[in-house]
């Protein structure tokens, strides 16, 4: 089990969704959710802040992205992700987690080293069973 | 001449003399006065050598008088013989044909030309100018006989004439027939001859000319023949101009006729292109332009404008041909062609956009409820009535995402026109199927005979191949016979370029008499099956021509089906 996981969505009710689906799945202990990629940054932001003072601070292990989210996308938020800004969080795997069906969207999540998968909406316990083996590997 | 007078007086004296000196002799012999005998003698023979004197003198005017005469015949004589020795050499040395007709006895006569020119022998000739008429062709023989006539009788003065000659072969030649009139000294006219010359040739040539030159004034297009000046390089003066010219431009002949190419630059718009025009001038080389022109009415009009260099054999330029087209509705089409697929793959642009878009937004708020459903499950609920409720929601929310799933898989089809394409093995594609089927193919148990002998392999995509395999298997498994057992047989064979899949079964069929446009359509649903959908042949067809290749069906009920499917190997 995770300690802890971001899942950065618009919608409401899909954050409820993976919120319930997690807890009930034992996938993560804490799910922090986020409603956009400008959000996710001024997150990772205070989390660098803040761990320059306490080193013991928590960073999550796993994050769940939507693509289309208003103020700032999923893309753009992977572009800023990269960068050497977020250096040290760079290792953190990322999930597209979208109901996009345009196929460019899949290739160009190829291009993005943290991402390791990309999975449509929406989030069951089987895919989070499928998560779980893929991340022991 | 002279020695023969002398000789007439001479002869003359002597037989006088004798005559005189035998009756003087006779009369001394019966008559005695010999006085007056001698005297008489004496005088006779004074009166005789007197006339003799006489004699002498006119015989001696009149010898001279004919020798002058003689000596004029012969000069004239010399001079006829000398003619008719030319006229023989140049009857013999001409190509022409000569002919010679006197008039009054009808006697034709011919030289050797109605031999070599028109392959009559002497023999076939007939010396009559019946004959001659007889081969002029009949369309031209009144005419002929017209003007020929008409200049027998002296009315006119020259006579030359263009008509056809029947050959020895009934072939017909064009001639040019010169003739000359001999007169008597009244005047009338006794002899006619003529010189015949073979202008088929020419004529030929002419009506050749005459044809090509119709290209030049029945065209539609507008010809210009321009002359360079010499010492003036680039500027060329227009020496002709055909109809279409006028027509198309409003400038008459007499407006453009000796002006220079300059003339071109009020008519043309666009001086980028009249630039153009100008280096090739100079540059003497081809040139092609494409501009607005304005009419002498200042109507617009868009030309195509050719100009071709035209040198003689010397390498030298001596004209320049100028071919305008009025592409004024091509051009418009063209812009309006344009436009038209400017706008189409905006709009297609946009409908794909829109597409994702709309597939997106349904799909987002159609996964969450699948989602909350899932929750739903692992929850006991009591009330037998709202349990009812939430599993046809579940039903009915399930049924909307398979909906929008397939929808999906049709967008993502059309969206590639073109795929990647390898060679695929049949065999291995068919193991792939056999497995994803593992379980019907178990259960029904059918019969299936694989026959890829003739072609082994297909130029296609390998996923869209399996998926197609995998719906026309899957519909032979769904629709087969309740009352034999299922038989497939799949052979390939290959014709030229072309692999032929053929993909049989002897299920229950389709009515294609009823249903054969709707047989690919989206949607169609020929059984009433509950896991029909109408979506495999559909997306078995878009697939198969997403490829470049076709699919056909003949099917009967009850009896069975079968598929054909082509494919393009790789070029």
């Amino acid at each position: 089990m995770l300690d802890q996981i971001l899942c950065i969505d618009d919608d409401p009710i899909t954050l409820m969704l993976c919120k319930k689906v997690i807890s009930k799945a034992l996938f993560s202990k804490d799910t922090i959710a986020l409603k956009n990629g400008e959000e996710a940054i001024n997150y990772f932001r205070d989390l660098r802040d803040n761990k320059e003072k306490n080193a013991s601070i928590l960073k999550p292990q796993l994050i769940f992205l939507d693509l289309n989210m208003p103020v700032m996308g999923g893309w753009e938020f992977l572009d800023y992700f990269t960068k050497e800004e977020f250096a040290e969080f760079n290792t953190i795997k990322v999930i597209i987690l979208s109901s996009t069906i345009d196929p460019d969207d899949l290739e160009k999540s190829k291009t993005y080293p943290m991402v390791i998968d990309f999975l449509p909406k929406p989030i069951s316990k089987l895919m989070l069973e499928y998560l779980n083996n893929k991340l022991e590997k | 001449m002279k020695s023969k007078t002398n000789q007439v007086i001479l002869v003359y004296i002597v037989i006088s003399m004798f005559a005189v000196i035998m009756s003087h002799k006779l009369l001394q012999h019966f008559l005695s006065d010999d006085k007056s005998n001698n005297y008489n003698f004496i005088k006779e023979i004074l009166f005789i050598l007197f006339t003799g004197g006489i004699f002498k003198l006119i015989l001696a005017k009149n010898d001279q008088r004919n020798i002058a005469v003689f000596k004029k015949l012969k000069k004239t004589n010399e001079k006829i013989k000398e003619s008719n020795e030319k006229y023989n050499i140049v009857a013999k040395a001409t190509s022409d044909t000569i002919w010679d007709w006197k008039i009054q006895d009808n006697s034709f006569s011919w030289n050797k030309g109605i031999e070599s020119m028109f392959g009559y022998t002497q023999e076939e000739v007939i010396n009559s100018s019946d004959w001659w008429f007889d081969k002029i062709h009949p369309e031209d023989s009144i005419k002929m006989s017209v003007k020929l006539y008409s200049f027998l009788e002296q009315k006119t003065k020259n006579w030359q004439d263009q008509y056809r000659f029947r050959c020895a072969d009934n072939s017909y030649k064009y001639v040019l027939d010169r003739g000359f009139l001999l007169k008597d000294n009244q005047g009338k006219a006794t002899r006619m001859i003529g010189a015949i010359q073979d202008i088929t040739k020419q004529k030929e040539e002419e009506q050749r000319l005459r044809l090509l030159e119709t290209v030049i004034t029945q065209s539609k297009d507008s010809i210009v023949i321009i002359e360079p000046n010499p010492n003036e390089i680039g500027v060329s003066k227009i020496i002709y101009t055909n109809p279409a010219f006028s027509i198309m431009s409003g400038y008459k002949k007499e407006e453009v006729l000796g002006k220079t190419t300059a003339i071109f630059k009020e008519m043309y718009s666009d001086q980028n292109e009249y630039d153009k025009l100008i280096d090739a001038l100079k540059e003497k080389q081809e040139c092609i332009i494409e501009t607005i022109t304005y009419k002498k009415n200042k109507e617009k009009y868009w030309i195509r404008f050719t100009m071709i260099p035209i040198y003689n054999s010397e390498k030298i330029l001596t004209h320049w041909i100028s071919i305008q087209r009025d592409v004024s509705e091509e051009k418009n089409n063209e812009k309006e062609k344009e436009q038209l697929i400017r706008e189409l793959t905006q709009n297609n642009k946009d409908l794909k956009q829109f597409s994702y878009i709309t597939s997106h937004n349904l799909r987002a708020p159609l996964s969450n409820l699948i989602g909350l459903l899932n929750l739903i499950e692992d929850i006991p609920i009591e009330n037998q009535e709202l349990n009812e409720i939430l599993m046809g929601f579940n039903k009915s929310t399930h049924l909307l995402n398979d909906t929008i799933n397939d929808l999906v898989k049709v967008i993502i089809i059309k969206d590639k026109p073109s795929i990647q394409k390898e060679e695929v093995l049949l065999k291995e594609v068919f193991e792939n199927v056999f497995s994803q089927l593992n379980f019907q193919i178990e259960l029904h148990k059918p019969t299936i005979k694989l026959d890829f002998e003739k072609a082994n392999t297909i130029h296609a995509n390998k996923a869209y191949i399996e998926s197609i395999l995998l719906n026309l298997m899957t519909n032979s498994i769904k629709y087969k016979s309740e009352n034999r057992k299922l038989k497939i047989a799949i052979t390939s064979n290959q014709i030229d370029n072309t692999v032929i899949l053929t993909f049989k079964d002897n299920g229950i069929g389709i009515d294609l008499v009823r249903n054969r446009a709707k047989v690919f359509g989206l949607y169609q649903r020929f059984h009433n099956y509950p896991d029909s959908k109408g979506l495999g042949l559909y997306l078995a067809k878009s697939q198969v021509e997403t490829m470049g290749g076709t699919i056909d069906i003949e099917s009967e009920v009850n009896i069975g089906t079968t598929f054909t499917l082509t494919f393009k190997n790789k070029e």
